[in-house]
């Protein structure tokens, strides 16, 4: 017996769910790690679905739930991840328009987001959403500005991995 | 920075993640949490209940009771009173600030109310092992005094000493073994909380 709610939630799930997809990606190491994950997520954001209200949108609301259950709830450590880790995970496909120079430059910055640990992890992915700064700042609880600072951090801290 | 650049430019265009159906979503709904929330959660209910039942059963108020102490029931009953309203209170405090985890507020806040919610935990540990640690320094000094038959002993000074190092070394074993244990335990289950709590720290120092 499945109630609306849950109808409506599955449903919103089943569109939304590569946005949880990816921080599995970021956060795993390999795809039943990935699965696991997914799985924890999913029955947080059940549990907290009762109380979203359509004030943000399903997928923002979501991400802040994944985020918060890979960094915090999730007990399986991600520091153990090795950077050949990266490889067995499916990351990217090759896709006809990106030229070999251009893939490989992708690979390798994959890998070195691989290397960073689980909060810059977050503020990395939530640069690639297109989140602004004062989103950034409330979804992990910093100030802005100090927000600026470690992204920049990061931005710098990949810079040297990737030109060593 | 180009090379985020370009990241950000194909981060959509690669998800060729595998798609989960709607039916498995239903499935997962009904799976449990592992989550390190539900394991705290788990873990303080057994504790509580421990030091709850150990309280009772370390109860030496009958014992107490033989050696006519002028009021002694009355004291035993009123420390009686004030240790279980603190025993709830530990409690209530417990479930109130279980109740403020919540998953959808800034991962800082989440991180911030599992700890206060375990911390609760420890603090009640803490005070158990302390009224612990007084009722047994009272029970040996009252035993030492009023029982007729140690007072005899009590006069022979190797048996005195020797009884209260022999306790201490207890004691202290006891208690040792406790914080290992706990260390083991938490330190196993909130290492990579308290990692990224550090890390979330350092960033607006």
């Amino acid at each position: 017996m499945s109630s609306i709610m849950e109808q409506s939630f599955v449903k919103q799930l089943t569109e939304n769910q590569n946005i949880i997809h990816k921080i599995c990606r970021l956060y795993t190491n390999d795809g039943d790690a990935h699965k696991d994950l997914f799985q924890e997520v999913t029955i947080q954001l059940w549990k907290a679905f009762p109380k979203f209200r359509g004030d943000s949108k399903f997928s923002t609301w979501a991400y802040r739930v994944a985020l918060n259950t890979a960094i915090t709830l999730y007990r399986k450590s991600t520091r153990t991840i090795k950077t050949t880790d990266y490889e067995k995970h499916s990351f990217y496909v090759s896709q006809e328009d990106y030229n070999s120079d251009e893939e490989e430059q992708l690979k390798l910055m994959y890998k070195a987001v691989y290397t960073l640990n689980d909060i810059e992890k977050a503020l990395i992915f939530l640069y690639l959403e297109d989140a602004n700064y004062t989103e950034i700042a409330e979804t992990l609880g910093i100030s802005e500005v100090n927000a600026r600072v470690k992204m920049n951090r990061i931005k710098g801290k990949l810079k040297k991995i990737l030109n060593p | 920075m180009e090379e985020l650049d370009l990241l950000k430019k194909n981060w959509n265009k690669t998800n060729n993640f595998e798609q989960i159906s709607e039916s498995e979503i239903y499935k997962m709904l009904l799976k449990k949490s592992s989550s390190v929330v539900k394991w705290i959660l788990l873990i303080s209910i057994i504790e509580l209940l421990f030091w709850s039942i150990s309280g009772l059963l370390l109860s030496s108020d009958e014992a107490f009771a033989k050696f006519k102490v002028d009021h002694l029931t009355d004291y035993l009953l009123l420390s009686n009173i004030v240790h279980y309203s603190i025993v709830i209170g530990f409690i209530v405090v417990f479930y109130l600030n279980y109740l403020k985890i919540s998953v959808v507020t800034s991962t800082k806040n989440l991180m911030n109310s599992i700890l206060k919610t375990r911390k609760t935990v420890q603090y009640y540990i803490w005070y158990n092992m302390v009224m612990i640690a007084l009722s047994f320094v009272f029970g040996i000094l009252l035993v030492f005094n009023m029982d007729p038959e140690i007072s005899k002993l009590n006069q022979n000074a190797t048996f005195k000493y020797g009884l209260i190092v022999g306790f201490t070394l207890v004691a202290v074993v006891f208690i040792g073994l406790f914080w290992m244990l706990y260390r083991v335990l938490y330190g196993r289950l909130l290492k990579k909380l308290n990692r990224n709590y550090d890390e979330l720290k350092k960033i607006d120092l």
